[in-house]
């Protein structure tokens, strides 16, 4: 297939290998953070990290937008699917992330009307289905997701679909870098960044990293050839001592993104004040709601919805994970209490998770599996 | 997603998913292309939760392959 199987290829892939290895310093240790829970799962599904020199470290960021959910927010939307009246929509890897007491699944097991989606329209179109219903959307994601959130408000508005709602849990990408950055736990040397959410913002909102913490950021895609080829610019940058942002993805982001998605965008949500993330804490100006043109179709604002905070169980280490400051299988809980038939953590939930990427490609203790 | 056809008083296109093996067919879906207007047929499009987000074009010199001969050159 045109644009993946040429990203595949494996002697490029050795090719590449080499250049990195020909490429870093052997006195040095790299920490390049993969932004994106995308990359995390391509790196662990194609074994990229076993082809890189073992002084480069990958370190998993926080952008699983599944992961970063925090539980009370569970819990808010399983008092929502709860209502007699609502039809609860949300995407699948939303319904086994534990909330305090149960998840979406345990409450669609106990009669909740919860139904997975695999777009918002899809919601609205339930909605239409079903006018004597409240539908909810538990609409979830970086910026990546939230223009098809968007586009189906604007036409929810347009056709006057009175019991459609949406539960807005959009999470915004530069924030948590920034929180990152500011964490005295964690030093690291560059970034992979997420080339899904650049394709909406563009690259020009990464531009904070190099100019005011000096470190590189290359835009990747999600194919192998993509990330090694990312994580090649990154060393190249240290070694010439330069901090910029490139883009390895040219062939889906542009310097600006797509101005479409940024105005609908701009209609439709605005920052909330603050907003809690799994283990990083509340992080101002993080996150979306509905602006006021919008309320009437805003679920929490129709709905009464507890609100309350929980804390993380105390066995899941979620919130070190999703700041790179361990790996997996360092939490003490990884494969044995927690496991994706069973997760404590929403790490080990989302295929974007990194818990649940190492777990499905073998990467269960320290030993890296051989090139 | 490749673009098989396009409505555009409705702003959806039906488009074909990327296979997930080498004998399976992509899956048939129905696609939001508002953010991209005007798309034709056999374009192809990044898309998330039912939304186009972004055109994939490449330009001949950014290939892994002419990386490679860039860097043999």
């Amino acid at each position: 297939m045109r644009y993946v199987d040429e990203f595949r290829n494996p002697q490029l892939g050795r090719a590449l290998a080499r250049e990195i290895l020909a490429a870093v310093d052997p006195q040095r240790h790299y920490k390049i953070m993969e932004v994106c829970g995308g990359h995390t799962h391509a790196i662990y599904k194609y074994g990229i990290d076993a082809l890189l020199p073992p002084n480069v470290e990958l370190v998993h960021g926080p952008g699983c937008p599944v992961c970063v959910i925090p539980m009370g927010r569970v819990d808010d939307g399983i008092s929502l699917a709860c209502r007699p009246e609502v039809i609860f929509t949300c995407f699948g890897d939303m319904l086994r992330v534990p909330g305090s007491e149960r998840t979406l699944l345990d409450a669609k097991a106990q009669g909740a009307d919860v139904r997975v989606v695999y777009s918002p329209l899809d919601a609205l179109r339930i909605a239409r289905e079903n006018p004597q219903r409240e539908v909810v959307f538990f609409a979830i994601g970086f910026e990546t997701t939230a223009p098809s959130t968007a586009l189906t408000l604007r036409r929810a508005r347009a056709e006057r679909v009175p019991n459609f709602s949406v539960m807005c849990s959009h999470v915004t990408i530069v924030p948590p870098l920034r929180a990152l950055l500011e964490s005295p736990d964690l030093r690291l040397d560059g970034f992979i960044g997420p080339g899904h959410v650049a394709s909406v913002v563009g690259a020009r909102p990464f531009a904070f990293l190099p100019e005011q913490y000096r470190k590189p950021v290359v835009i990747s895609g999600f194919e192998p050839l993509d990330v090694m080829q990312a994580v090649l610019m990154i060393i190249r940058q240290l070694a010439s001592a330069r901090a910029e942002v490139e883009n390895q993805y040219a062939r889906v982001v542009a310097w600006d993104g797509n101005p479409r998605a940024l105005e609908v965008m701009r209609e439709v949500f605005e920052l909330r004040a603050h907003f809690e993330w799994r283990g990083l804490g509340f992080i101002s100006q993080s996150a979306l709601r509905l602006s006021d043109a919008y309320a009437r179709w805003d679920a929490e604002q129709r709905f009464s919805v507890p609100g309350v905070r929980v804390a993380d169980p105390k066995a899941c280490q979620c919130g070190e994970v999703l700041k790179g400051v361990i790996k997996p299988w360092e939490c003490k809980v990884f494969g044995t209490a927690c496991t994706p038939e069973r997760p404590i953590g929403t790490c080990m939930v989302s295929p974007e998770g990194a818990c649940a990427a190492y777990y499905a490609y073998g990467r269960h203790a320290r030993e890296p599996v051989p090139a | 997603m490749t673009v098989l056809e396009v409505d555009r008083a409705s702003a959806l296109a039906v488009c074909l998913g990327a296979r997930r093996s080498s004998g399976e067919r992509g899956e048939r879906v129905s696609v939001e292309v508002a953010l991209l207007e005007p798309v034709a047929v056999g374009e192809l499009l990044l898309v998330h939760a039912g939304t186009a987000i972004a055109r994939a074009s490449i330009a001949p010199h950014a290939s892994p392959a002419a990386h490679a001969r860039q860097e043999r050159a």
